[in-house]
């Protein structure tokens, strides 16, 4: 520290006079230039002060307008900061926006938003306010907040982790707030397909564009920014085949309109590259618009899959890094040069330049020209082109070529910048201080490799231009322009034709590649270099690689000096590149510096991986339209909304919405759920069980097939008969079960479990597709086809019969598990006399859209036996009462027919079925297993949670060994007590023995025994 | 014994019409029609074309028009027949009496409904339900496919006239997507 004061002493300190002084908000926007000169005044607001910028200005446009640097605090030492760029790879410039009526987002890059009237900005990370922000006291504690620093310094106490740093940490970190709204945008997708996509519509992209289309190709060109263009924006005197620089970009962009293959997408990012040229895209429809139209989407997913495609990306300006290149007015040469010429805005009245790159001193010229003094420029290179020199000086500046930049002055903005030669060795010599407002960088340009990266194409290192270009590819795709590291127009729009042409006779068209005659343009010389030489103690400079992450040079030789050498490793350790902008103005320079201090060549240090998005991206883009009542598909019954009318409570089941109990006013679910058990034991109840999976099996083959997909024999079931089939895993474990009816001897009529369906059916299709072929024997799906409607309990038969033509429904005709063909209210169905519940029941199948007036009806002629709608809770206590299992909540995929008391269900006799191998397996017959039972508690008013673990002792050792679980437990009453089913190691040889559940409340005893609560006789079916 | 009351049949979709984008885009429920679901093993398919009085398409995705509807080849061996009601009475049993091949024909009349997209738009519509490539897919064609979430059937009659036909629990989200998407479309963004 003293070794740079030392030297510091011999410095000139600039007092900028009244002259140089920068006129704030005045002149700085110059009459006649940029693309919006004649556009109209827009007012907005930014922290609460109203400014007026112009139609078609980028935030960052109107705010330099107004003389505005200062948008923001940094992450981290919360110094301020101003705008670096003019584009999407803006690390500083991010500010809350609000376009009114919630529509609240915070991080946005101020170089990228638009502006319009009414629009309405807030810088970030401050408080109080931004000139002033408590935060700030970071910044001079910055030798705390080193690389890894939350490793270091937060490591004692233990303890203190959890409950003091880390929720210290969290607190801190993040730049803006996240909205407190509920989003009230909406979003929307679509698909595309095309030849050839080309994204960037930059001078390259234009080029591809145009070969490819006129073969005929189909053709999507995209662009992030507002307008196509890309550079030759900010270029305008260029020549083109003869016309300047715009007037071809207006020629072109017209051309391709014409083209009914072409589509031109503005305000379009590509985020994503995926498998076989999958590239996703995120269109901002509305956020530029004053007047959202309204049900407009806010912005539109495109999932494009194209045939080829050209990446056209161009490349981003880096940085160079010196001590204070952070502070509000430095900024990027080409940026400076984009805001003058595309808005017509000077970023200051006082630039410096300082640059390793021949792009930098056009950007002065530009300047200089148009009014701002340009004091000087420092050149890294000890040698630059005469041609340069010669104008520099033509226009009065003075030029320092091997030179460097060793520190800035100014609290909000710079005032000044010291200057110091350099000496053939590298050594910096003595420094000068330059007053200025504004102090332009430019470290070259990093090809924008993004979407290449995300297909996993390689990438090469140029040694010469010491870049990253793309090597060989892996998808079908093609990199033109800048992104190739093949810089300037002439070369883009040459390298863009040749690969649009390319890429176009790829995908089958003709093409040819057109030639484009380019005058006016700058040289695109220049060098590499990692952070600037300096006189001072490079330990102590806060010279910035990682802007939005607040990552100092300092810290990543630190990284190196602890041990890290993947770049990888560093790059957690430092965060450099890990910010929303995702490094794209800092990974290359950290690289640099990281090499450096390895003492090794960049490529064996190596790139970090890019992953999507490119740039960040709403939740609602990737939602597109599944939000609120789209979120999800929700399946409806035909008698749905007959339930919804009566206030039924609904549940999920799959994608099924279910009613689960109808409460009448006053009810709540328990007392709901016992009225409807009443009603259903003592006379009869009405259930939808529409959802239920059916699936029609014919052939002549038919039988043969559900002897071997079934556990139970099928053979000797008479058409008219049905029975309870179970359907193994190839394990041997209980996948599905239901009812099964015979309607002819080639037909049966299979059901499902409401939740399997989708899965037994596709199970079955896959053994008839892949195991017997040669069965003649077809799977139709009609879960749909038929609403479902069981009637259940002693008064069933009276309701129905009067309502039903075509069947006898006397018990000796019709008896259960009988099935049968006729109609009911006029309507055919097919009649089922099935039982889940105990009680003469029958499910009534029609055809589903007479479901709701045959339930209608139904409901109307059981209003005489007092009939209730019950919901799948009731239904649940039904079956439970009489120990009829259900698949997925009493099984869990490991339970065997005989662990659930369903041994009678196999066809002993039968060859072959299903799983039935694996049921000889000597582990299936271990007596431990856990085997399915029913439980009472001791005390009758507690009923058990589902779930909870059994244990074989009241008090032991903790922990003690669980036996087993309750799989269902209900209050029952029918039987005015509780009662449940479990799971239990060995269980069957338990019947009545005690075992414990523990429970939050209390250790519950309970009496193992069988699982028929009810009736075990069924005497009750058989009325 | 029966009750006189008339057996109303209740549609998933009906009172919810999706206002027309002029000129555009319109999307309406399909007249309602028969369905079945017809599976055969493909060297015995001619055997039924007679008795049907429609060529059954042998290419998946082909669709062919007789019996004053559609048979649409979904599969190696399904079809899907889409007929006027009256040319759907009693069809099993005169298939089964006109032919000795074994067949499987169920009745699936009422597990979907019908949506006619069409317009110049149409298929943009579809395109943000479809991850399909549409305008490759021939005129006169069909495929099972997905719909957002919902799988379906859908038909192109040319470019500007498609038919869904998915079933009906799912019919609601692809027709509120529908409209969501209708209102896209008239807004033009």
């Amino acid at each position: 520290m003293s070794d740079a004061r030392v030297i510091d002493t011999g410095d000139t300190p600039a007092r900028p006079s009244a002259a140089t002084a920068p006129a704030i908000g005045r002149g700085l926007r110059v009459p006649g230039r940029g693309r919006n000169a004649a556009a109209a005044p827009v007012r907005f607001t930014f922290d609460g002060r109203t400014i007026t910028g112009r139609a078609g200005d980028t935030l960052a446009a109107a705010l330099l307008a107004d003389g505005i640097h200062l948008v923001g605090r940094s992450f981290k030492y919360h110094r301020p900061r101003g705008i670096l760029s003019a584009g999407s790879e803006e690390p500083n410039a991010l500010v809350g926006t609000d376009r009114g009526d919630g529509r609240y987002e915070p991080n946005t890059r101020a170089t990228t938003a638009e502006i319009f009237e009414g629009f309405r900005a807030s810088s970030q990370n401050r408080w109080p306010s931004l000139r002033h922000d408590v935060g700030a006291v970071n910044d001079s504690l910055y030798m705390l907040f080193s690389a890894g620093f939350y490793y270091k310094t937060f490591m004692w106490p233990k303890s203190f982790w959890n409950t003091v740093y880390e929720p210290l940490i969290r607190g801190a970190a993040g730049l803006g707030a996240p909205p407190t709204e509920r989003d009230p945008d909406s979003y929307a997708a679509r698909h595309a397909h095309c030849d050839l996509l080309v994204v960037g519509a930059g001078a390259a992209g234009l080029a591809a564009a145009l070969a490819g289309a006129r073969g005929g190709a189909k053709v999507i060109l995209v662009d992030e920014q507002a307008e196509a263009g890309g550079w030759l924006l900010s270029e305008p005197e260029v020549t083109i085949d003869g016309r300047t620089a715009w007037t071809w970009l207006a020629d072109t962009l017209r051309t391709l309109a014409a083209m009914p293959n072409v589509t031109v997408l503005n305000r379009t990012t590509a985020i994503g590259y995926y498998h076989q040229n999958f590239v996703g895209l995120c269109q901002r429809l509305t956020d530029h618009l004053a007047q959202v139209p309204e049900g407009a989407p806010r912005e539109r997913l495109w999932k494009v899959r194209a045939k080829q495609v050209v990446l056209a990306q161009g490349a981003i300006e880096k940085p160079l890094v010196f001590a204070g290149n952070d502070r509000p007015g430095v900024m990027l040469a080409g940026a400076a040069r984009t805001y003058l010429n595309r808005y017509g805005v000077r970023v200051g009245d006082r630039a410096v330049v300082v640059t390793a790159h021949d792009a930098a001193w056009a950007a002065a010229f530009d300047l200089a020209r148009a009014g701002t003094t340009v004091p000087l420029i420092v050149d890294i290179r000890p040698v630059v082109g005469g041609d340069l020199l010669a104008q520099a000086r033509s226009l009065g500046i003075e030029t320092l070529c091997g030179g460097t930049v060793t520190d800035t002055r100014g609290r909000l903005r710079v005032s000044a910048v010291r200057v110091n030669p350099v000496d053939a060795a590298g050594r910096a010599g003595g420094g000068r201080w330059v007053a200025c407002d504004a102090l332009l960088m430019s470290g070259g340009w990093t090809p924008s490799l993004h979407l290449f990266s995300h297909t996993g194409g390689k990438l090469v290192w140029d040694e010469a231009d010491q870049v990253f270009l793309p090597g060989r590819a892996t998808e079908a795709c093609r990199c033109a322009g800048a992104g190739t590291g093949r810089f300037g127009l002439a070369a883009a729009l040459a390298d863009g034709a040749a690969a649009g042409a390319a890429a176009a006779v790829d995908a089958g068209h003709p093409a040819e590649t057109p030639a484009f005659a380019v005058q006016g343009e700058g040289s695109m010389a220049g060098t590499a270099c990692r952070d600037l030489p300096t006189d001072r103690n490079g330990a102590f400079a806060k010279a910035f690689v990682d802007f939005q992450n607040d990552v100092l040079a300092k810290d990543i030789r630190l990284a190196v000096r602890e041990g890290f050498r993947s770049v990888e490793h560093i790059k957690r350790y430092t965060t450099n590149g890990m910010a929303t902008d995702q490094g794209k103005t800092s990974n290359i320079n950290g690289l640099q510096i990281a090499a450096d201090a390895l003492g090794r060549a960049a490529p064996s240090v190596g790139l970090t991986t890019f992953r999507p998005p490119y740039t960040p991206t709403t939740f609602g883009a990737f939602a597109g339209y599944n939000r609120g009542r789209l979120f999800e598909v929700t399946r409806r019954t035909p008698i749905d909304a007959w339930a919804a009318e009566r206030g039924a409570v609904y549940e999920p089941v799959s994608l099924w919405r279910r009613a689960r109990y109808f409460p009448q006013p006053g009810e709540d679910m328990h007392a709901a759920v016992a009225r409807e058990c009443r009603a259903v034991r003592a006379g009869v109840g009405l259930f939808d069980a529409s959802t239920l999976g059916k699936i029609e099996i014919v052939g002549p083959d038919a039988a043969t097939f559900m002897n071997r997909m079934y556990t139970n024999a099928w053979t000797k079931l008479e058409p008219g008969r049905c029975r309870y089939g179970l359907l193994l895993g190839e394990d041997g474990f209980i996948r599905d079960d239901g009812v099964i009816g015979r309607m002819a001897p080639d037909r049966f009529h299979v059901t499902t479990t409401t939740g399997g369906a989708a899965r037994v059916l596709t199970t079955m299709e896959d053994y008839l597709q892949t195991e017997w072929p040669d069965l003649n024997v077809w799977l139709t799906s009609t879960t749909e086809q038929w609403a479902v409607i069981a009637v259940q309990g002693p008064s069933a038969r009276a309701v129905i019969e009067p309502l039903v033509e075509g069947i006898d429904l006397a018990p000796g005709r019709f008896p259960h598990m009988a099935v049968a063909e006729g109609r009911i209210c006029g309507v055919p169905t097919r009649l089922f006399r099935v039982s889940f519940t105990g009680e003469l029941g029958f499910e009534v199948n029609v055809p589903s859209r007479y479901g709701r007036a045959v339930w209608e009806a139904i409901h109307e002629a059981g209003r005489a036996h007092g009939i209730v709608p019950y919901g799948t809770e009731t239904m649940h206590v039904l079956r439970a009462e009489k120990g009829y299992i259900i698949v997925g909540q009493d099984t869990d995929g490991t339970l065997t027919p005989a662990d659930a008391g369903l041994d009678w269900a196999i066809g002993k006799a039968k060859p072959d079925f299903v799983g039935k191998r694996s049921l000889a397996r000597p582990d299936m017959h271990r007596p431990d297993r856990k085997q399915l039972v029913g439980l009472l508690t001791q005390d009758p008013n507690v009923v058990l949670e589902e779930g909870a673990q059994i244990v074989a002792e009241r008090d032991g050792p903790i922990p003690r060994t669980m036996i087993g679980h309750v799989t269902s437990a209900y209050w029952s009453e029918a039987l005015g007590r509780s009662i449940a089913l479990a799971v239990v190691a060995g269980g069957k040889s338990l019947q009545g023995r005690t075992v414990y559940v523990p429970m939050p409340d209390a250790v519950h005893a309970a009496t193992v025994g069988g699982t028929a609560f009810l009736d075990p006789e069924n005497t009750r079916l058989a009325v | 014994m029966i009750q006189a009351r008339m057996i109303q049949e209740w549609k998933t979709l009906a009172g919810t019409p999706i206002p027309e984008v002029a000129g555009r885009l319109s999307v309406a429920l399909a007249p309602d029609c028969a369905r079945f679901s017809l599976r055969v093993r493909p060297d015995d398919r001619a055997a039924l074309d007679a008795p049907l009085g429609i060529a059954l398409p042998d290419r998946i995705g082909g669709v062919a028009v007789g019996a004053g509807g559609h048979a649409l080849c979904l599969g190696p061996d399904e079809w899907s027949l889409l007929l006027p009601a009256e040319a759907a009475a009693g069809l099993g049993e005169r298939l089964g009496a006109a032919v000795t091949v074994p067949f499987s024909l169920v009745d699936v009349g009422h597990r979907e409904v019908g949506i006619a997209v069409s317009g110049p738009a149409a298929t943009l519509a579809l395109s943000s339900l479809c991850a399909l490539d549409l305008d490759a897919m021939p005129a006169g064609s069909a495929t099972r496919t997905i719909l957002d979430r919902a799988q379906a059937v859908l038909i192109k009659h040319d470019a500007e006239q498609y038919r869904i036909e998915v079933w009906q629990s799912f019919a609601d989200h692809v027709w509120t997507l529908l409209e969501v998407v209708s209102r896209e479309i008239a807004l033009d963004l």
